[in-house]
């Protein structure tokens, strides 16, 4: 909102102000203005939850008071449009370099240092190692890229932050990784920060290639539990770093209401390809990537859904899935479903889906819901109602239907993906909302 | 004779002879010297913390002298749908109808939501000679 008001100061030099509620109020004139935006914009504060609320709600709040100031809303509204500026609103230029950050911290106990990174929300609250001058170094021979390279620059609610090979060694360390597990880091790295939203996002991470094996990363029973090392360290190394490089706190700019416990290690597990029944290709080689390579792919979504699928032959296991997955948002038409060998045998074998492409596309053409439940989907509401205003299809007709009517909102059967893990033990699967991105090449980090 | 006492009488420690293995267990081995821990126990760390690139400053345009005769834009950036921000616009609409004479004010829904941007929509108020814009409404 902030670089909305901003854009209408600069481009049409008139003065702007933004309407919001008062932690989004907070965000803005606090973070994001410190970081990215720059421009002290004005706000008047409404009450929250403003969306979702019987129109004589929002309408009452006109004649309500502005949040920030008590004052009636609309002298609220007056005054932000016609009170002088203040010396700081006049303020224009490049601001002083915020305090260089110490490649080192001061020495300290291990107690204090323990705590000090906890109350700079450095951590995930677990203990971890703390990353030592000789441990970073240690750390640092599993990749032949120098220290100082950039890998990415975290940017998500400013600050730019440049996330170095150092730097994530350093999270690395923390998480209590091996110089081994660093090339897989390093790709991941490439990915940070994880989802960082009011809607409370989840990420999932999928090692694919032999680096699997090499490592030990567990693709069969118990992949994504609490069982095995890569697979935990190399997950919470994506909190941490997503966390220091993305400088992210708690109420400070990382406003997940609800908060998503799948944080804490990003469903981080390999594929069973070994278990692939023939004809399905492992997740990336799906995406164009050699079956040698080794490749990290990262998704982004909020929940998943399990059940037990083989019992009834009666109503099979795609059929479940597909009703489960009308749960879903279907926001970019994404759905990723992870299931045990197994269940894909089943689809193989018994069902005829000679392939995970095929799979995907039975779930795009049968997957459905009522247009009331695809429009009263607040992510949905937020991107695919300006698709729907903008005249674009499928969204501008499904926005004119009853709210009985059925639609197929999974119109893109490339995103949906089908994951094979697990170690046969029982006729398992997820169904997620994940969105998949492109694949990241392990080997480049080596 | 209680046998932890007779233990220690013979000088011996009943750990040795404890049926757990967590009595018996031997003093843990000296850590490795790390370079990063000084003689006086303390350690020196890494900083995992990355500086931010502070946002540069741009000053607020001046503020109208008032509102009468003003042509406002009203923003609306479809946070979770259109509907809300369009009610309370409206409410806004009627209100300053009533308190300002010769007021103006138009209601755009933008194409991309709130993430994307929208030249038509600054285009327009350019050419209309927009005085002043409220965006929202977040939350």
């Amino acid at each position: 909102m902030g670089r909305w008001a901003k854009q209408i100061e600069m481009q049409c030099k008139i003065p702007a102000i933004g309407i919001a509620s008062s932690n989004i109020v907070h965000y803005a004139t606090g973070y994001n203005f410190k970081y990215n935006n720059g421009m002290p914009i004005r706000y008047v504060s409404v009450p929250f939850p403003f969306t979702g609320q019987p129109r004589a709600v929002d309408v009452g709040y006109v004649a309500g008071k502005d949040m920030l100031t008590g004052q009636p809303l609309m002298t609220a509204v007056i005054n932000a449009l016609t009170s002088p500026l203040t010396a700081e609103e006049k303020v224009s230029g490049t601001p002083p370099e915020e305090a260089v950050e110490p490649r080192f911290l001061p020495a300290d106990s291990e107690e204090n240092l323990r705590r000090m990174f906890d109350d700079k929300e450095w951590t995930d609250f677990n203990s971890i190692i703390l990353p030592t001058e000789k441990r970073v170094i240690e750390m640092l021979k599993g990749t032949s890229h120098k220290p100082d390279k950039v890998v990415t620059t975290v940017n998500i609610t400013g600050g730019a932050r440049q996330l170095t090979v150092e730097k994530v060694a350093i999270n690395a360390v923390m998480a209590g990784a091996t110089p081994e597990h660093l090339p897989v880091i390093l790709a991941l790295a490439t990915q940070a920060p994880f989802g960082n939203s009011t809607s409370s996002m989840a990420n999932m991470v999928v090692i694919s290639g032999p680096i699997r094996n090499r490592l030990k990363f567990n693709c069969g029973t118990n992949a994504m539990g609490p069982y095995n090392k890569s697979n935990a360290v190399v997950g919470r190394a994506f909190t941490l770093m997503s966390k220091t490089a993305g400088d992210l706190r708690n109420n400070v700019n990382a406003w997940e209401t609800l908060g998503n416990t799948m944080q804490y290690n990003n469903m981080c597990y390999g594929e069973n390809e070994e278990a692939l029944p023939e004809g399905w290709d492992p997740l990336h080689v799906q995406m164009g990537f050699k079956p040698t390579d080794n490749v990290l792919t990262v998704g982004t979504g909020w929940s998943s859904i399990a059940s037990v699928g083989a019992s009834q032959s009666i109503y099979p296991t795609h059929f479940l899935m597909r009703d489960y997955m009308s749960s879903f948002c279907a926001s970019g038409s994404a759905a990723t479903i992870v299931m045990d060998p197994t269940v894909a045998g089943l689809l193989k074998d018994t069902h005829g889906f000679s392939t995970k492409a095929q799979l995907s596309e039975w779930f795009s053409q049968n997957v459905q819901k009522t247009a009331a439940s695809y429009w009263g989907n607040g992510v949905i509401q937020s991107t695919a109602v300006p698709l729907a205003l903008q005249g674009l299809e499928p969204y501008a007709s499904w926005r004119k239907l009853p709210d009985d009517a059925l639609i197929k909102p999974f119109t893109n059967s490339r995103a949906i993906h089908v994951v094979v893990a697990g170690g046969k033990v029982q006729t398992m699967w997820f169904v997620t909302d994940f969105g998949i991105r492109r694949g990241v090449l392990i080997d480049d980090w080596m | 004779m209680d046998r932890r006492k007779m233990l220690a009488l013979l000088g011996i420690s009943p750990a040795l002879v404890a049926d757990s293995p967590a009595y018996a267990r031997t003093a843990p081995k000296a850590v490795p010297q790390d370079s990063s821990a000084g003689g006086n126990g303390l350690i020196t760390v890494m900083n995992p913390a990355i500086p931010g690139k502070l946002a540069d400053r741009v000053p607020l345009v001046p503020p109208l002298n008032g509102l009468q005769d003003k042509l406002i834009y009203m923003i609306n950036l479809s946070w979770e749908g259109p509907d809300a921000a369009n009610y309370f616009y409206g409410a806004m609409t009627e209100w300053l109808d009533k308190h300002y004479s010769g007021i103006k004010t138009v209601v755009k829904v933008t194409a991309e939501g709130m993430f994307g941007g929208d030249p038509a929509i600054l285009k327009e108020m350019i050419a209309n000679k927009a005085d002043a814009a409220i965006v929202g409404v977040a939350g």
